[in-house]
C-alpha cells in the first residue's frame, strides 16, 4: 500500500511540475485549472460536509478577486504595499468576511431555502456590482499589474504558475486537514442528521456558518489568484454562469470524493479551453453533460471509475475492459450526434446563414462543419448523427445490461 | 399624485405578474417538496413559443398554444427525468432542475441568438385603457393584472371546490392514503407539475409581449420570484401572493425616487457631510430598486425565518 502511494505521490508532483517545462499559453491554462480546481474544492466543502448546495459562490470568488486587485493596485500606486504572494491572503479574509455574514443569513434555513437564499445573493452582487463605481469599477472593471518583490518579477506566467500550485497546496491541504479537525467531524455530521445535533446540544446554525465561512474563504482564494493572474476583474464575475461552475464541475467530476470536484475542474477547464475558438456551445455541452451526469452517473466520473475498478475485481479485468471499451464508444457517439446536431442547429439558425440563403437565390447553402461541407438537403448529412444517436445508446444500453449480473451477484 | 398612481398600478401589475410565474413554484414545492430550478425558463419558453407560434398563428391562439407546450414538457421532465432522480433524494432533484434550468436558457440563446426578439402585443389591446393627469395607461398592463387574477380565482376553486382538487389536496398531505384508495398518485404529481409549468409558460407568453423578451428574462425573473417564495414562505399560496404584490409595488416605487442616505442625514443637519463620504451614502434608492426584493428577503429571514405566511421552521 506504502508503495502505491508514493507512485500516486511521484505522478502526482509530477503532473503539478510538468507546467514549469510548458510554453507560455500551455502554463496560462495550467493555472486557471488549478485556479478552478480549488474554487470547486471549497465548493463541495459544503456539500460533502453539510449536505449544503450553494447556487451563488461565485459571490465569495469575487469577493477574493475585488480584495486582491484593490491591494495589487494600492501597491502599484506606491502605497503601502504587501508582497505580491501574500495579497491572496488578503482575497481569503475578504471571503470569510463575506462567508460570515451572508453564511449566516443563509444557513439560517436548511436545505431548499438555503439554496434559494445563495442563489438571491449571487443576484444580489450581480444587481449591486455595476452600481457602486468605486468598490467595483463598473462596466469596465479595474485592472492593475503585478508589482516585483523580492527579486521576483511575476512578469512571467511561469512564476504565477508557481504561486498559484503553492496557494493551491495549501488551500487543499487545508480543506482536506479540516475534516480531521473535531470541528470537521462534526459538519459531517451536520449533512447525516442535523436534528439530531441539534439534540446533543451543538448550536447547529454557527456550525453551518463556520462551515459556510470556511468554504468562502478558500473560495475567495482561489478568486485573488485568479485576480493575480488576470490583472484585471469586472462585476461580470458574479453573473449566475460563473455560480454555475463550480456546481458543474463539482458533480461531474464526482463530489462524493475528496478529489473528484478537482477532476471535474481540471477536465472541464482543459476541454472549454481546448474547444473555445471552434464552438460558441461549450455551455449547452457542458449543462447536457451535467444533467447526463446527474440522471445516469450521480457520483460523478469519479465514481463512475470507482465502480470499474470494483467490477475489475469482482469479474476480471476483461470483463471490465470490455465494458469500458462499449461505454466510451456509446458515449463518444452520442456525444458526436449531439454535438452535429447541435452546430448544425447553431449554423443554420444564424444570421450569417440566412443571407448566404438571401444571396443563393433562396436554395440552401452547405454547411461547414468540422472542416467538411455537408449539403443541407441531403439525406446522408442528417443520417449520419441520426445512426450515430442509435448507435451510441445501443452500445450504452449493452454495456449498462453487461454490468447488472456483475452488480446483481454483489447485491 | 400622478407617480403614486401610476406606481401603485403598474407595481400592482407587475407584482400579479410575480404571482403567475410564484404560484406554480410553490404549488409544486407543497406537493412535491421539489423547488423547481427550472421554472422560470418555463416562464421564458412561454414568452419565446408565443412568439414563435403566434408569428404562424397570430397572437390569441398561440397564447394558448404556447402554455399547452411549455405544460407538455414539464410533464415531460417530471416523468422521464424528476421520476428517475426521486430516490436518490432533493438534493440530486434540485441539481436537475437547475442543470435543465442551465440547458434551457442556452438553447434559448443556441435558437434564437442573443438579444431580445421583437414578440409584440395584439394592436386590439395596443389601446390606451385611461388617461389620468395627462398620462396614457396601456390597456395591455390591464389584460396581464386580469390574466393573473383569473387565474388566481381559478386555481383557488379548482382546489378546494372540484373533485380533482381534493384528489390533489389529498395526494398532498396523505399520499399513501390516497394510493391506497385506488387514485395514481404519480399521475397526480406529474399533473400538478405539468399545471404549473403551464401557468408559467402563460405568464411568460402573456408578459413577454409587453415586457422584453430576451435570454437573461429567466435568471432576472427567476431570482425575483425565489424571494418572493422565501419571503411569502414555501408552499402558502396566498403568502406567494401577498409577497408578490408587497415586492411588485417596492420595486415599481422606489424606481422613480433618488432618496439617498445623505438626504435622510440632511434632515438632521447633516447632509453635506454625508455627501462628502459618497460611496453609499449617496447611493440613489432608485438605483438600487434592484435589489431591494433581496435586501426585504434578508430581512425577513433574519425576523421570521419561516416567511410571512409559512409554517413554523
Amino acid at each position: 500500500m506504502t508503495g502505491r502511494r508514493l507512485m500516486v505521490g511521484v505522478v502526482a508532483a509530477g503532473v503539478l511540475l510538468l507546467p514549469f517545462f510548458l510554453p507560455e499559453n500551455g502554463v496560462t491554462i495550467a493555472t486557471r485549472m488549478l485556479i478552478a480546481a480549488l474554487f470547486a474544492l471549497a465548493y463541495n466543502l459544503l456539500w460533502r460536509h453539510g449536505g449544503l448546495l450553494s447556487f451563488g459562490h461565485a459571490v465569495y470568488f469575487g469577493a477574493g478577486m475585488f480584495a486582491a486587485i484593490h491591494l495589487m493596485r494600492l501597491a502599484e500606486s506606491g502605497g503601502p504595499a504587501l508582497p505580491l504572494p501574500l495579497i491572496p491572503l488578503a482575497g481569503a479574509l475578504a471571503g470569510t468576511i463575506a462567508g460570515v455574514v451572508l453564511g449566516f443569513l443563509a444557513t439560517t434555513r436548511g436545505g431548499t431555502y438555503f439554496a434559494m437564499i445563495t442563489l438571491a445573493t449571487g443576484e444580489l452582487a450581480y444587481a449591486v456590482g455595476p452600481r457602486w463605481d468605486a468598490v467595483f469599477g463598473g462596466e469596465s472593471g479595474i485592472s492593475t499589474m503585478r508589482m516585483p518583490w523580492a527579486g521576483l518579477d511575476f512578469g512571467s506566467q511561469t512564476q504565477v504558475y508557481g504561486l498559484a500550485l503553492v496557494w493551491f497546496l495549501v488551500g487543499a491541504a487545508g480543506l482536506h486537514g479540516f475534516a480531521a479537525t473535531p470541528l470537521g467531524r462534526i459538519t459531517f455530521a451536520l449533512g447525516e442528521n442535523e436534528m439530531r445535533l441539534r439534540a446533543l446540544g451543538y448550536r447547529t446554525h454557527l456550525t453551518k456558518t463556520a462551515l459556510f465561512a470556511i468554504s468562502a474563504t478558500v473560495s475567495g482564494l482561489a478568486g485573488a489568484l485568479l485576480a493575480v493572474a488576470n490583472e484585471n476583474v469586472d462585476y461580470g464575475i458574479f453573473t449566475g454562469v460563473n455560480s454555475a461552475q463550480p456546481v458543474l464541475q463539482t458533480f461531474i467530476g464526482g463530489a462524493a470524493t475528496f478529489l473528484g470536484p478537482a477532476v471535474g475542474a481540471v477536465v472541464l477547464t482543459w476541454v472549454g479551453n481546448q474547444v473555445s475558438d471552434m464552438t460558441r456551445l461549450w455551455l449547452l455541452y457542458q449543462g447536457l453533460l451535467f444533467v447526463a451526469v446527474v440522471l445516469y452517473a450521480p457520483d460523478g466520473l469519479t465514481g463512475l471509475l470507482l465502480r470499474e475498478r470494483e467490477i475489475a475485481r469482482r469479474a476480471g479485468p476483461a470483463a471490465a475492459a470490455c465494458r469500458v471499451a462499449l461505454g466510451t464508444a456509446g458515449v463518444a457517439s452520442l456525444a458526436f450526434a449531439v454535438v452535429f446536431i447541435s452546430e448544425a442547429a447553431f449554423v443554420l439558425l444564424g444570421e450569417a446563414y440566412a443571407m448566404r440563403q438571401a444571396t443563393d437565390a433562396g436554395r440552401w447553402p452547405d454547411l461547414h462543419l468540422f472542416a467538411h461541407d455537408w449539403p443541407a438537403l441531403s439525406p446522408v448529412t442528417w443520417l449520419l448523427p441520426l445512426a450515430s444517436l442509435l448507435l451510441g445508446l445501443a452500445l450504452l444500453w449493452y454495456a449498462g445490461r453487461a454490468a447488472r449480473p456483475a452488480s446483481e451477484a454483489t447485491a | 399624485m400622478q407617480y403614486v398612481i401610476a406606481s401603485l398600478l403598474n407595481g400592482t401589475v407587475f407584482g400579479l405578474l410575480l404571482f403567475m410565474v410564484s404560484a406554480g413554484l410553490t404549488l409544486i414545492f407543497g406537493m412535491m417538496g421539489v423547488l423547481n430550478f427550472a421554472h422560470a425558463s418555463f416562464y421564458m419558453l412561454g414568452a419565446y413559443l408565443g412568439y414563435s407560434i403566434g408569428r404562424i398563428t397570430g397572437f390569441w391562439p398561440a397564447l394558448l398554444l404556447a402554455p399547452l407546450l411549455v405544460a407538455l414538457l414539464g410533464a415531460g421532465l417530471e416523468r422521464w427525468m424528476l421520476r428517475r432522480t426521486h430516490r436518490h433524494g432533493h438534493a440530486l432533484e434540485l441539481l436537475l432542475t437547475f442543470g435543465v434550468a442551465f440547458v434551457i436558457n442556452e438553447l434559448v440563446k443556441l435558437v434564437y441568438g442573443p438579444f431580445a426578439v421583437d414578440y409584440r402585443m395584439p394592436p386590439a389591446l395596443d389601446v390606451t385603457a385611461f388617461r389620468f393627469y395627462g398620462l396614457d395607461y396601456s390597456a395591455y398592463r390591464l389584460f396581464i393584472g386580469g390574466v393573473a387574477i383569473v387565474m388566481f380565482v381559478a386555481i383557488l376553486l379548482l382546489l378546494r371546490l372540484t373533485r380533482v382538487g381534493l384528489i390533489v389536496r389529498a395526494a398532498l398531505s396523505q399520499p399513501q392514503m390516497v394510493e391506497a384508495l385506488g387514485h395514481d398518485v404519480p399521475k397526480v404529481l406529474m399533473g400538478v407539475f405539468a399545471a404549473g409549468a403551464g401557468l408559467a409558460g402563460l405568464a411568460g407568453a402573456v408578459a413577454g409581449a409587453f415586457y422584453p423578451t430576451g435570454p437573461t428574462m429567466a435568471n432576472y425573473l427567476g431570482s425575483i420570484v425565489f424571494v418572493v417564495v422565501v419571503v411569502g414562505g414555501l408552499g402558502s399560496l396566498e403568502g406567494a401572493l401577498v409577497a408578490s404584490l408587497l415586492i411588485g409595488l417596492l420595486t415599481t416605487f422606489t424606481v422613480g425616487l433618488d432618496w439617498t442616505l445623505a438626504d435622510l442625514f440632511g434632515a438632521f443637519g447633516l447632509g453635506p457631510w454625508a455627501s462628502g463620504l459618497g460611496g453609499l451614502f449617496t447611493l440613489t434608492l432608485s438605483s438600487l430598486s434592484g435589489s431591494l426584493p433581496f435586501l426585504i428577503m434578508l430581512l425577513v429571514l433574519l425576523i421570521r425565518p419561516s416567511g410571512l405566511f409559512g409554517e413554523r421552521a
